[in-house]
């Protein structure tokens, strides 16, 4: 154990509370005990990672075996990475303080593309060889990775041993139990990471072979020693039964979202075409009301949280929220829980909703009309009339609100510079419906500000065809947007920088080539990329240039319906003549209804051979 | 509803734990431990617990005060037996009982310190420079508060109790002003010393503790 080396360390640096674990809810079991011990890495500091759902859940199925001991690690910042490299502190797990290169597992949640180059600067900090290939013929560790970036993982190809694809509560513990199993056998490497490509769900990436035309795309993939053609997803079996945690690890240190979190429903019925996620988590599951309010109410009684937050990709989408709704604010107001409730729609965001949510203290609200026209909104199937928006704000201005966050993109597939100029007129209107309110608050007036994000064109969804719009085009349209917004004192918009987003776009749609680009960028000293102060473009560049490739082939490029793509082995149970279709009709502006109202064959019901909803009766959105 | 005063410690891992995250912690505790504690009332409700001396990040202690309201019937017994059973090992409730002294009465804390050698220091050379450094007339410091910054002279404020040279390190005691309208971080003193040292001494970690909470007739804060 660690605890005599990093102690001398930590009064010298910012936060350490998030370097020495011990907080209520950590898992500690005798490592006499244990079988087989799973490092769960979170490739971004402390105080990110502790917010994210995922790792509650992957770490409560671990530890719920009793032969299984999973612990938290993450991204050290700056100052303590400093400090452990100066005095040859390997990278550690939070609760045995024990370095992660002698774990059995050590995995990484990936959901988001600007993480990789912690990824590599963690396992370098764990003393563990970056490639793969250099990993030797010892089964331990296995350098593993999950999460919502591993269906388009190739960039990460050359680093990992195997990938998790899809829903990782089932899953992990099936590799798990066919790791100890082998362990005891005495297997190599090579040996489990063959057999376990066999499991659904898993990809072992080194088994597959990439050919590549003299173009630069994909000629082939050729998959080696029996691993599948095609890696399927996983999903859970029972989602209202799936294990939850009933607490969690509550942190003494502030983090981004400290509160407790309950799953409400996976998946999305509403197709918006530039949405990942959306495609990603499908098919559309719901807890039902009573499910959710009885782990609220477990996970608020063992964290002693004060706060309720509900996670999905469209809670009012649930199809009985308003008696979910019920059920939880009986319990919260009574025991002085704050509930919130991200991600609700605008169309089916009802007066009786709104009468709800008022009743829980509310810091403002924030919709997502994505795209300023509704010609654009059409092309994109975001749902949302401009009537809908209005109608909405008019209620919560009404409830009493006077601040509303608007949130678009731009770059958008068709998209003109009167769609950017559509943005502030849209939010002009929103303004106009609060002076037309009769009855206004006094004291206050009205603010609206649009958050305008550069669109990243994202694998499995209808728009992975198309082309990145280019620095250029995106500089220009944000000085329309500046020009536009100029003399409107009640609306404020922002916007960043392109090169973010641009980095994003080649890594979410590049192939395994781009491992070499990482490994590089990394070296010239690339790390925590999605933070503003530490991102170096300019070393990207150079990263890129030294391995001979160019991120325009990868971002803005323009892709056609017959080229084989870097994660087209991926089988996330959406069909590529679905995207084509979508994208078809993208182009024509036209959209294409929820799935509870029609079924758009999008492939999933071929894999689970049954419709998603019950079709006989015209249900209400 | 009894007003309760908790003593509790406060080691190893959970000396990383800073004074406003401890807030939080204390207050989650109750929850978890479903011990029902007095809500303030008002706009925005909230446990009313209150600490009446901060202590230094990093620093261990075994006599850390907290002070709470019951709002029922349970026994502060129980209520010290639930709180532990859902607190982290390294942060305890020791004892409970009712309060007997107002938190203005605090007027000083003692503390144990010890300083580590660095590499190639000797403890007796550490001791000497200690000696050297506390036979000053007068050690004055600028200290930050809250309306600016302010000059202290640690050697009026501090008492030796004692002083020891361990195998690699040094050892003392000392007792600082505490309390609401003075109080010095011992932590001062030993930054001041450190940076006085002769160039071929140098220390290592302090460990730091604190040992009792006290007040203006030096009998224990209770």
């Amino acid at each position: 154990m660690l605890f005599d080396k990093i102690e001398p360390l930590l009064l010298n640096v910012q936060k350490p509370a998030r370097y020495i674990g011990g907080e209520a809810g950590s898992v500690m079991k005798d490592k006499k005990d244990v079988k087989c011990r799973f490092a769960f890495c979170f490739p971004d500091r402390y105080d990110v990672g502790m917010s994210n759902l995922g790792m509650k859940i992957l770490y409560a199925c671990i530890n719920n075996r009793p032969e299984y001991w999973c612990e938290r690690v993450f991204a050290p910042d700056r100052d303590f990475e400093a400090a452990m490299r100066e005095h040859d502190v390997p990278l550690y797990a939070l609760e045995s303080l024990e370095p992660i290169r002698d774990f059995d597992f050590i995995g990484f949640t990936v959901g988001y593309e600007l993480c990789y180059t912690n990824i590599l600067n963690m396992l370098d900090l764990a003393g563990v060889p970056l490639l793969q290939k250099d990993r030797g013929d010892a089964i331990a560790p296995i350098v593993c990775a999950g999460g919502s970036c591993c269906c388009h993982a190739e960039p990460l190809a050359d680093f990992f041993d195997l990938l998790f694809i899809g829903e990782g509560e089932e899953l992990n513990l099936e590799v798990m139990d066919l790791y100890t199993r082998m362990k005891e056998e005495g297997a190599t490497r090579q040996a489990f990471l063959r057999a376990a490509a066999q499991i659904e769900g898993v990809y072992v990436p080194s088994l597959y072979d990439v050919s590549y035309n003299a173009d630069g795309t994909i000629a082939a993939v050729t998959p080696k020693s029996g691993a599948p053609e095609k890696v399927r997803k996983r999903i859970v079996s029972d989602f209202d039964s799936v294990t939850v945690p009933k607490e969690f690890v509550v942190p003494f240190a502030e983090i981004v979202h400290d509160r407790a979190v309950t799953e409400v429903l996976r998946g999305c019925i509403r197709g918006c075409r530039f949405c990942q996620a959306g495609f990603l988590y499908r098919p559309f599951r719901e807890k039902s009301p009573e499910v959710i309010c009885e782990q609220a109410r477990t996970l608020i009684a063992n964290t002693g949280y004060e706060e309720l937050s509900l996670c999905s990709l469209s809670t009012s989408d649930h199809s009985r929220i308003e008696e979910m709704m019920d059920g939880l604010l009986t319990f919260t107001e009574d025991a002085h829980i704050n509930l919130s409730l991200p991600s609700l729609r605008v169309d089916n965001f009802s007066t009786a909703l709104m009468n709800r949510i008022r009743r829980v203290r509310s810091s403002g609200l924030t919709f997502a009309p994505e795209a300023g026209t509704q010609r654009l909104r059409d092309v994109i199937n975001k749902n949302v009339t401009e009537e809908e928006l209005l109608r909405t704000c008019k209620i919560a201005f009404q409830g009493g609100q006077t601040s509303v966050k608007l949130y678009f993109m731009m770059g958008l597939p068709t998209e003109t510079d009167d769609d950017i100029r559509g943005i502030v007129e849209l939010a002009q209107k929103v303004v106009d419906s609060y002076f037309e309110m009769d009855e206004r608050p006094r004291g206050k007036s009205v603010q609206i500000s649009c958050s305008v994000a550069t669109f990243v064109p994202k694998p499995f969804t209808p728009f992975e065809f198309h082309p990145q719009d280019t620095r250029e085009m995106i500089m220009h349209k944000q000085k329309v947007l500046e020009d536009a917004v100029k003399g409107h004192k009640r609306i404020r918009a922002s916007w960043h920088t392109p090169d973010t987003s641009i980095l994003e776009a080649v890594l979410a749609r590049g192939d395994r080539r781009l491992s070499a680009v990482l490994l590089e960028a990394w070296k010239r000293g690339c790390v925590f990329d999605a933070w503003s102060e530490y991102f170096r473009f300019d070393l990207w560049e150079e990263a890129f240039a030294a391995c001979g490739l160019e991120m325009e082939f990868y971002a803005s490029r323009p892709r056609s319906y017959d080229e084989i793509f870097p994660w087209d082995h991926m089988d996330l149970y959406i069909d590529k003549e679905f995207l084509i279709r979508e994208n078809e009709k993208a182009k024509q502006a036209v959209c294409t209804p929820h799935c509870r109202k029609q079924c758009a064959n999008c492939g999933v019901t071929k894999v689970t051979k049954k419709p998603c909803f019950s079709y006989q009766k015209e249900e209400n959105a | 509803m009894t007003p309760v005063r908790a003593t509790f410690e406060k080691r190893r891992r959970a000396k990383y734990i800073s004074h406003l995250d401890l807030m939080r912690c204390m207050q989650r505790a109750f929850r978890r431990a479903e011990v029902p504690i007095w809500f303030t009332e008002g706009f925005n409700p909230h446990a009313y617990l209150m600490f009446p001396l901060a202590l230094s990040l990093g620093y261990e202690s075994g006599c850390e005060c907290m002070d709470f309201r019951l709002d029922g019937e349970m026994s502060m017994q129980t209520a010290m037996q639930r709180l532990n059973a859902v607190l982290p090992e390294d942060l305890q409730l020791l004892h409970v009982a009712a309060p007997v002294r107002k938190h203005t009465d605090i007027a000083f804390a003692d503390y144990r310190l010890c300083l580590d050698c660095a590499e190639g220091t000797k403890a007796e050379d550490l001791r000497a420079a200690w000696d050297a450094f506390f036979a000053q007339p007068e050690i004055l410091v600028e200290k930050k508060t809250k309306r600016g910054t302010a000059m202290v002279d640690l050697k009026a404020s501090a008492e030796v109790l004692m002083t020891q040279t361990l195998e690699d390190g040094l050892w003392l005691k000392l007792r600082m002003p505490a309390g609401t309208s003075v109080n010095v971080n011992p932590s001062l003193l030993m930054d001041a010393f450190t940076a006085q040292l002769p160039e071929n001494i140098g220390t290592g970690m302090l460990h730091a503790e604190r040992l009792a909470i006290l007040c203006a007739d030096k009998t224990e804060f209770v």
